[in-house]
């Protein structure tokens, strides 16, 4: 029976029931639309930059090396009156225009510089009229970024930046009923349906407030349920928001391409990756460009499928003109131009994501990971990258040659490279493997290898700084060694050759590396002595008190180690190793700055005496074979390390600019067979050799006088001694007994010179 | 080579064999030290140091360090930017930089007595203002001590 009362109530609660929801569903729509749409500021990553460089009049640096920075940075060869970043040269000179830039200290505008070169240093820096320049700064390179979790990367642009004719050609090409519609657009979704309904499935239609919502709020998912949702939002986003709040978050918000694991987002940074320039200098053909590249900033990417994005851009030219946006002569005018995108290589979230990384390291002691991962912060470091990537070509490329020769099987040789400043103690290349580009395990860090040998210094630095019993002539046995101590086995180093070598002089005792006169020296100064000369070299990691320690059996990593190398490259001072210079905010306002510190940790006499030595470790010692890179005359102070069967090499050295550390080894601590010499040190030499060093001359402080040594007996030479040499000593712990090659001559000479030395004190008082 | 030097020696030492009587009488002054240049030959230092010390003068203490070190890593070894570094530290009232950084300034200062002094006196000021006052005497003998 039909109760036609009961079907109509049913039906009436059924349309309420209905409505109730479809409120609520609006109301719930509504309110994330809102709350989204506003708090949602975009996440921008901690931008992170090299060094910038300086260019003045005196610099040593080879004008291609200057290029090369400006390529990197997007710079394009030839002049484009009236813009900026580009750069013209010929021989002699170089002309940059520079682009303007927001530093620590305050925005540089945009500026002409001319620089004259001369062989490999700049002879003159100059204005665009000529006039000399004490100093021009170069914009610095963005090395990467600290980015939020799905790697999205943009720059921010106001609508007002956006060229005209990139909205107009937008709209044009997307959406032409843009500013009439209300988030909808019935004919738009006429052919919508039409195609659905000829099976071609669900596409296009879609207006740009729909786009911005699909990328906003939804997932990627085509189904019919999910464009209701979209065009219910987008009437919503319309209702609460004018046309120009929309269109600017949409440019801001578009996906434009990827590179390696980076998202390219946003029109402000498209306009930088692929041309190398800001938005508000695109020119038609180039905002084309970008448009055309919404549909599927894959399939029409300027990269890799040139041909297709031409067409497609061709196509937007066409519709900008049809439109009226265009006139005929700006069509092809855009039209015959080239897509003028300028390739560089993929970076990714870094090209030096080992570097990278140590940065993201320090900045996590002074700022939160979400705010650095979202607030836009702007990190200033100190990554030279000339330095950078002359040690990434070193160690790929002996490394490769090593692991031709040594076949070991999988996985391969890996290694590790620091490069500080022996002066600031900045940091100018780091490398974390082989893989240079590899995100991961970064052995500079985080590889606490054996030391062996390169500890050896400590103990030598200790023995120096006690003048009256050690000098760098001082005889130290170095015939077999026992060290007996109870609740151990007994300690019995021997030597890298097998052979003990008797009395030999301190300083050639370092300089071959030999264990047993090593162990003798160190022991008889104290362990605890020498472990706390290691600390005061700025090593934090606590060391066992046992002999052995001497020799190396210590965990450390090539940046520890770097740190107390460093103590001794700066003669004495201790300079914590640094990364960052400043940061600053999103838009400019210095937050931090890192400062220099230096704390005289060491006397300078002993420093002094410690890197002789280490110096002729290079000239006349284990690591003799560096003259086949870097010449004697550089002076470069080093200690080859090699640890038990060879599973670690190891060279530290410095001249008298940088500090470099090597280390080579296999990540599962297999025997490598190769040698501190043999293998890290050919990486350290190919890698200064590469940066012109300067050679090492340390100021001879006061408390030290060079005198002529025979070498046969230690003693005291003068002119008839043959092969005498000059070594350092601290004043009045030289050996006074004469050598019996000096002659009885030398002696009434040497007599001569005292006198003379008493009258030249009086005359000057000093 | 070495013989001949060792004879240049000798030449040289009997000269002064020859010309100590005649001086030997009252001890000869010291010759006047060269007063400190003012700016140094390279531009892009002076430039800076005029910057640093412009903001130095008007309290812009963290603009005068940043200026600095990027003179410093110009010529890191130029004594006078590391003593203008001190003194930078010592109206920060950072006293353990500013000593140290006076120390640094001496470990290149070669033979320019009048630096040294000046940096022993910026160590001075810095041990007092720690109430160091014993070691603040102590430096400024080192400082009385380099003329």
């Amino acid at each position: 029976m039909f109760d036609r009362a009961k079907f109509w109530r049913y039906t009436r609660y059924t349309v309420l029931t209905v409505a109730l929801l479809a409120a609520g569903f609006t109301l719930y729509l509504d309110f994330r639309v809102r709350s989204e749409f506003e708090g949602r500021r975009f996440a921008l990553p901690a931008r992170i930059y090299a060094r910038p460089l300086e260019l003045h009049a005196g610099l040593h640096i080879a004008q291609i090396d200057v290029v090369r920075e400006l390529q990197e940075a997007g710079y394009g060869q030839g002049p484009r009156e009236g813009d900026s970043g580009w750069f013209a040269n010929d021989n002699d000179w170089l002309e940059v225009a520079v682009r303007p830039f927001v530093f620590w200290d305050g925005l540089q505008p945009a500026k002409r510089v001319r620089v004259a070169f001369d062989g490999g240093a700049v002879k003159a820096v100059q204005d665009a009229e000529g006039r000399e320049l004490p100093l021009a700064r170069l914009e610095p390179l963005a090395i990467g970024g600290i980015y939020p979790a799905n790697n999205e990367d943009r720059v921010l642009v106001r609508l007002s930046e956006v060229p005209k004719q990139m909205v107009q050609a937008l709209i044009a090409t997307e959406d032409r009923n843009f500013y009439a519609h209300h988030g909808f657009d019935l004919r738009g979704i006429a052919r919508a349906a039409f195609s659905f309904l000829r099976l071609k499935g669900l596409q296009g239609g879609s207006t740009l407030t729909q786009q911005l919502v699909k990328n906003f709020f939804l997932t990627p998912e085509r189904t019919l349920s999910r464009k209701v949702t979209e065009l219910f939002m987008a009437v919503l986003l319309e209702i609460h928001y004018d046309k120009d709040e929309i269109l600017e978050t949409y440019f801001n918000e578009i996906y434009l391409g990827q590179d390696r694991d980076r998202a390219i987002h946003g029109v402000g940074l498209a306009s930088l990756f692929y041309f190398g320039k800001t938005v508000e200098h695109l020119t038609l053909a180039e905002s084309a460009l970008l448009v055309g590249m919404v549909k599927g900033p894959a399939f029409y990417d300027p990269f890799r499928n040139p041909e297709r994005a031409l067409e497609r851009r061709n196509l937007v030219l066409r519709e900008t003109k049809d439109r009226g946006f265009a006139t005929m002569e700006e069509y092809s005018k855009a039209r015959a131009a080239d897509l003028g995108v300028s390739q560089k290589a993929a970076m990714g979230t870094s090209p030096h994501p080992a570097f990278l990384d140590l940065v993201h390291r320090q900045l996590r002691r002074d700022y939160d990971e979400a705010d650095l991962r979202s607030e836009g912060l702007r990190v200033f470091t100190t990554l030279a990258p000339r330095v950078q990537t002359a040690a990434e070509r070193a160690l790929e490329r002996k490394i490769a040659q090593f692991d031709r020769g040594k076949i070991f099987g999988e996985p391969g040789l890996e290694g590790a490279v620091v490069v500080t400043d022996t002066q600031s103690g900045e940091v100018q290349a780091l490398v974390g493997g082989r893989d240079v580009r590899f995100r991961g395990f970064n052995r500079a860090l985080d590889a606490a290898r054996p030391v062996g040998s390169l500890l050896k210094p400590a103990i030598y630095l200790t023995a120096l700084a006690d003048p009256a019993h050690y000098t760098l002539v001082t005889p130290i046995d170095d015939g077999p060694f026992v060290w007996k101590s109870r609740g151990a086995p007994d300690w019995e180093p021997t030597n890298y050759d097998k052979t003990f070598h008797g009395a030999v002089p301190l300083r050639s005792a370092l300089a071959h590396s030999y264990n047993a006169a090593t162990a003798r020296l160190g022991t008889d100064i104290g362990v605890e002595k020498v472990l706390a000369t290691i600390k005061r070299l700025g090593i934090e990691r606590e060391m066992q008190p046992y002999a052995s320690t001497l020799l190396g059996a210590v965990d450390l990593s090539p940046l520890e180690v770097a740190q107390m190398y460093q103590t001794i490259a700066s003669g004495g001072f201790r300079t914590p190793l640094r990364a960052i210079r400043e940061v600053t905010t999103q838009d400019g306002r210095p937050l931090k700055r890192y400062a220099l510190a230096v704390e005289q940790a060491f006397a300078p006499e002993p420093m002094y005496l410690i890197t002789a030595a280490m110096q002729g470790v290079v000239r006349e010692g284990t690591a003799q074979s560096l003259k086949n890179w870097v010449p004697l005359e550089t002076a470069v102070a080093g200690k080859t390390g090699t640890t038990t069967e060879q599973r670690d090499a190891w060279f530290a050295g410095f001249t008298g600019d940088r500090l470099g550390i090597v280390w080579i080894g296999y990540d599962d601590n297999r025997a490598a067979r190769l040698s501190g010499a043999g293998a890290a040190l050919p990486v350290w030499g190919e890698m200064m050799a590469a940066l012109a060093p300067e050679p090492l001359a340390l100021p001879k402080p006061d408390g030290i006088e060079n005198v002529l040594i025979d070498p046969e007996s230690g003693l005291r030479a003068d002119f008839a001694c043959p092969g005498a040499v000059e070594l350092p000593f601290a004043l009045g712990s030289a050996p006074a007994e004469r050598a019996p090659c000096a002659s009885a001559l030398g002696a009434a000479v040497e007599g001569v010179k005292q006198q003379a030395k008493s009258w030249m004190q009086r005359l000057f008082g000093r | 080579m070495r013989t001949l030097l060792a004879f240049l020696a000798i030449a040289v030492a009997g000269c002064a064999t020859v010309r100590q009587p005649e001086l030997g009488g009252p001890a000869p002054l010291p010759a006047p030290l060269p007063e400190p240049a003012a700016r140094t030959e390279n531009l892009a230092i002076a430039g800076l140091l005029d910057g640093a010390r412009a903001d130095a003068a008007s309290g812009r203490l963290v603009n005068a360090a940043a200026s600095l070190e990027r003179a410093l890593r110009i010529e890191p070894r130029n004594p006078r930017l590391w003593q203008e570094l001190a003194r930078v530290r010592l109206k920060q009232g950072d006293y353990a930089q500013a000593e140290s950084t006076a120390a640094r300034s001496n470990s290149w200062a070669g033979s320019d007595s009048a630096l040294r002094a000046e940096n022993w006196r910026l160590i001075a000021h810095a041990r007092e203002a720690r109430g160091d006052a014993e070691g603040a005497k102590g430096a400024l003998e080192a400082a009385e001590r380099q003329r």
